[in-house]
């Protein structure tokens, strides 16, 4: 259904994505896991389109030169050259590093500026399942988005991605900065989001163990490329896996 | 009591001016300094349609006036600034050069001399707490808060508003949930050229259609919104109180002609104390780390 063929993202002469190939079924949830400037941020906007803005701004100011080349494919179709507001129109909605939730704007506003493609009768349910999924939202709708805790912050960012009636989610790193007790409620989610809609996901994240027991498929990123593949009992049992990311 | 109506009008007078030039500031990040041209440009043309084509009603004439001046907007979007887009310096001169173009090929083209007048809506006045009003200030009273609802409503309750709140705030994150950013820019210059194609013909029927109108216009918005913080729609409010009382009360006390002086007073003082202005916060720092 997903499909990210041959990847390959320059910054000027460095190269910050190198041939990486990955793939996602219908209703599969894939995680990709690797270190800092291990490349996961690149391919996460070179999927849902945004590594586009940020070439074209570059260009326009004289900046880094950014190259893009690969191909992405989406229910059989090629967005490579689809623009990021038309993918998340064709069901590729990124929820972003660092969750870049509206600050000045309530929860509810949040929520129903996330909800910008659908119509009212889809908003009202996106809206019921949003706050269904993440109660905790209930209590600060009228909130303005700033004043939450990073834990907050991240359910809405995730609430707000899933207004848009997504097919596929793209969660990059949710787990940053979160308490394990946030972590567990954002990991829960993000499995119920799948099991409920039916909706793909591909989730990055520093840390493997959180989010290793709902994945059905990983890739393991090293400086831009994929060094490692595998299902969760296959990535698991890998001795290098275990002592990198799991501290055995 | 005098002083607090006229000062009252004069503010709402100044924030009716600046309106437009903040609503473009806080959507798509670009500086209009085209803002005081599109105003003049507003007024000349409902101008001309009012006496070259006899017989249209004036209130025709009005909205075709602001909507030409919104289609003019858009245009300088679409073909030009979408080229430049991100690079302030840029912006800044080739908003100012159309503005320039804009102006002084009004002059060229014969709007010199005082025979260039809009008619009032209703002619006479009425005495208010022992001020003498004339309805047209009435009318740019109730227009001028009629126009902040309505724009307070449509920035809330509306798809489209809702966007222009998420583009405001973060550009790219709106772009992930599925707005594109060019056309909410290319709208936010439609509408800010209508309101200021609006506030040029609520205003211009107090005087004459001149060329300099647009220059004075265009500082007293770059004033009110580095005053309130730029993008700030509170800012605009709150400026345009201390500058309108301000002005009436030099007008009041010392000479009518240090109106202009105020206003770039206003600027240099703001930017000494507090440089991002009332409301205002420098966020440029903030998206780039």
């Amino acid at each position: 259904m997903f499909e990210a063929f041959e990847l390959m993202v320059f910054f000027e002469n460095m190269i910050a994505l190198n041939n990486v190939s990955v793939t996602c079924g219908e209703g599969k949830i894939i995680g990709i896991f690797g270190s800092n400037s291990a490349g996961k941020s690149t391919f996460m906007h070179a999927i849902s389109g945004i590594i586009l803005d940020i070439k074209k701004k570059e260009e326009m100011r004289g900046g880094e030169r950014i190259s893009v080349y690969g191909r992405v494919f989406f229910n059989g179709k090629d967005m490579s050259a689809v623009r990021p507001h038309n993918r998340a129109k064709l069901g590729i909605v990124l929820c972003p590093e660092r969750r870049r939730i509206f600050p000045e704007s309530s929860v509810l506003e949040n929520l129903k500026i996330g909800s910008y493609l659908t119509g009212s009768r889809e908003t009202k349910q996106n809206l019921e399942y949003v706050l269904d999924l993440f109660p905790r939202l209930k209590d600060h709708l009228h909130r303005q988005g700033g004043f939450l805790s990073g834990g907050e912050q991240q359910m809405l960012a995730i609430g707000r991605a899933l207004m848009a009636s997504p097919k596929m989610l793209l969660l990059d790193e949710p787990l940053l900065g979160l308490s394990p007790a946030y972590q567990e409620i954002v990991v829960n989610g993000t499995k119920a989001i799948r099991d409920s809609k039916g909706i793909s996901i591909i989730i990055t994240e520093q840390y493997a163990r959180p989010v290793m027991p709902i994945i059905d498929y990983g890739y393991i990123l090293e400086n831009g490329s994929s060094v490692l593949m595998g299902t969760r009992e296959e990535l698991m049992d890998n001795p290098d896996v275990k002592s990198a990311y799991f501290g055995v | 009591m005098e002083l607090v109506v006229y000062g009252i009008i004069n503010s709402i007078t100044l924030s009716l001016i600046s309106l437009g030039f903040t609503l473009v500031y806080s959507i798509s990040r670009v500086p209009n300094f085209a803002h005081g041209a599109l105003y003049v440009a507003g007024g000349y043309l409902t101008w001309v349609f009012l006496n070259h084509f006899l017989g249209i009603p004036y209130f025709l004439a009005i909205l075709l006036g602001v909507i030409i001046t919104s289609a003019v907007g858009a245009a300088i979007y679409q073909f030009i600034l979408v080229r430049i887009r991100g690079m302030e310096i840029s912006e800044i001169i080739a908003t100012y050069a159309i503005g320039l173009a804009i102006l002084e090929g009004l002059r060229w083209g014969g709007l010199r001399g005082g025979t260039f007048v809009l008619p009032a809506f209703f002619p006479g006045s009425v005495n208010i707490l022992g001020a003498s009003v004339d309805y047209q200030r009435l009318i740019i009273v109730g227009a001028g808060v009629l126009t902040f609802i309505i724009l307070y409503l449509f920035t809330r309750f509306t798809k489209v508003g809702l966007a222009f709140r998420g583009i405001a705030q973060d550009e790219r994150a709106a772009m992930m949930l599925g707005i594109n950013s060019d056309m909410t820019a290319v709208l936010s210059l439609a509408i800010g050229s209508a309101l200021a194609g609006l506030a040029a013909i609520l205003l211009l029927p107090l005087g004459n259609i001149v060329v300099e109108g647009g220059y004075n216009v265009l500082v007293f918005a770059v004033a009110v919104c580095v005053i309130g913080g730029l993008g700030s729609w509170g800012g605009v409010i709150v400026a345009s109180f201390i500058i309108g009382f301000a002005q009436i009360l030099t007008e009041y006390f010392i000479s009518a002609h240090y109106q202009m002086v105020v206003a770039l007073l206003a600027i240099i003082i703001t930017l000494l104390v507090k440089p991002s202005g009332i409301f205002g916060k420098q966020k440029e720092l903030e998206e780039r780390v």
